[in-house]
């Protein structure tokens, strides 16, 4: 409890810092705190007796994807069926990673594991989706000239989009590119100082957390690809039109 | 001199962006092997006719005709590989002049690709110069050159000549009555009355949308050529 009360010491600390410097961020600071709060009490307690029951555990994983679908969706706005696209991505993403994950047994179909891997997985393709879909949407708007340009050449709507879309998902790549380069260096991540305060040794948290870096790489390739494939079919009008987002 | 049958036929075109009405009732053609002049003032509808014309938007009523076929029948990317269309500000893809004129070609020959820079008044040399170090009348001609690479029947130019200096218009002037010579249909965009009577046989003026007069082009911009 202590451990709680110090960090929360420090978002009024944070509080303090943006009063101060006029940065007017002080109510979005409490009110993100107050919701995290609230969010990890109810989560504890439902994780407590999600982890009895494995149908409970799917459908807590379900519950996840929806969150980060209406999450992901919320950035993409100015696309027809925002959240619909952004679902897909995540799913198809995070399902790359975690079905070889259980399948060949490397985590245990089991609500323990299950939830944290998923959880995991669900949150980077999120993160890949956001930034590849916001970064696709502003890229179209930006440049129909250049879009237009290759239009007038007489390729198809999509290979006209194709420069966007790679930029966009090269993009939504970079902060697990950068975290996966910076790992032990830069920062350890959550997953290993979790399992190691957790009591597991620190070999055996590195091996679990390089398990789930390098599911991360593919987890979010894939989500970034069929975010910007999907985007770039909602800007295609027919006549091989593109309708810049907005 | 005997009248060109029309490559491109407008009828009863109307157009409505951003919930205005950019053109009504537009009906106009344009010969083959001729250059004609499109007129009218800012805001006139010229852009939005280009713009109709190679399906970037589509109209709210009318039909064109390319050759005879409506143009809603036609695959798009076909339309414009056969209704070549130069912007106002051309935008030069990633890589060198060589890379523009390549694009979306499946199998370019470096002999057709010089065809274009020459048809365009450049030489051959500028395949490899790099397109985001051109000028703007360069960037024009590379513009031009690249919509020649999809041999087209018509050639559409927004304002080609619009900030450049005299000498790059005057190149691009020239290619446009060689590209006519050639067989082209080529509709000129432009402001400069008397460019139009430089360059063109025939004119449309557009006003407010509509077309307010149409036909040889000392008629339309009254005067003798």
């Amino acid at each position: 409890m202590t451990a709680v009360l110090v960090a929360a010491a420090l978002v009024v600390l944070a509080v303090a810092i943006s009063h101060r410097r006029g940065l007017g961020l002080e109510r979005e600071l409490a009110i993100t705190a107050v919701r995290a709060t609230l969010q990890l009490v109810a989560v504890g307690a439902l994780v407590t007796l999600v982890f009895e029951h494995v149908g409970l555990a799917a459908g807590f994983v379900a519950v996840m994807l929806t969150a980060a679908a209406l999450t992901s969706g919320h950035r993409l706005r100015g696309i027809r069926r925002p959240s619909p696209i952004a679902g897909a991505a995540i799913a198809l993403g995070a399902g790359t990673g975690l079905a070889p994950l259980l399948i060949t047994g490397a985590f245990e179909l089991t609500p323990r594991e299950l939830i944290p891997v998923a959880g995991i997985l669900i949150g980077g393709a999120m993160a890949a989706t956001s930034l590849t879909g916001t970064r696709l949407i502003a890229d179209v708007g930006e440049s129909m000239p250049a879009i237009e340009a290759r239009l007038a050449l007489g390729v198809p709507a999509r290979a006209a989009l194709h420069e966007a879309g790679r930029r966009a998902v090269a993009t939504g790549l970079v902060p697990v590119l950068d975290q996966t380069k910076s790992v032990g260096l830069v920062a350890l991540p959550g997953t290993f100082v979790g399992l190691v305060l957790g009591g597991a040794s620190p070999a055996e948290a590195a091996r679990v957390q390089l398990t789930v870096l390098l599911a991360l790489l593919g987890v979010e390739v894939v989500a970034g690809v069929v975010c910007a494939a999907l985007v770039t079919r909602a800007c295609v009008l027919p006549g091989e039109r593109v309708e810049p987002p907005g | 001199m005997p009248q060109q049958a029309p490559i491109l036929a407008v009828r009863g075109l109307s157009a409505i962006r951003a919930r205005r009405v950019v053109l009504e009732d537009v009906a106009l053609e344009i010969p083959a092997a001729t250059v004609t002049a499109l007129l009218g003032p800012s805001g006139a509808g010229k852009t939005s006719l280009l713009r109709c014309l190679v399906r970037f938007d589509e109209p709210a009523e009318g039909s064109v005709r390319l050759d005879g076929a409506d143009v809603r029948g036609l695959d798009a990317g076909l339309l414009r590989r056969r209704v070549g269309l130069v912007a106002q500000s051309p935008v030069m893809l990633p890589g060198d002049v060589r890379a523009n004129l390549a694009y979306g070609l499946d199998a370019p020959r470096e002999h057709e690709l010089a065809a274009a820079l020459e048809a365009a008044d450049l030489d051959a040399d500028f395949l490899h110069r790099p397109a985001d170090g051109l000028s703007g009348g360069e960037r024009a001609r590379v513009a031009i050159a690249r919509a020649l690479t999809r041999s087209p029947e018509v050639l559409l130019l927004d304002e080609p000549t619009a900030s450049l200096d005299a000498r790059a218009a005057t190149a691009i002037e020239v290619s446009m009555l060689r590209l006519a010579a050639r067989g082209l249909a080529v509709l000129v965009v432009t402001h400069d009355v008397a460019q139009a009577r430089r360059v063109a046989t025939r004119a449309v003026r557009l006003e407010a949308g509509r077309v307010a007069a149409q036909g040889p082009v000392a008629a339309v911009t009254g005067r003798r050529r």
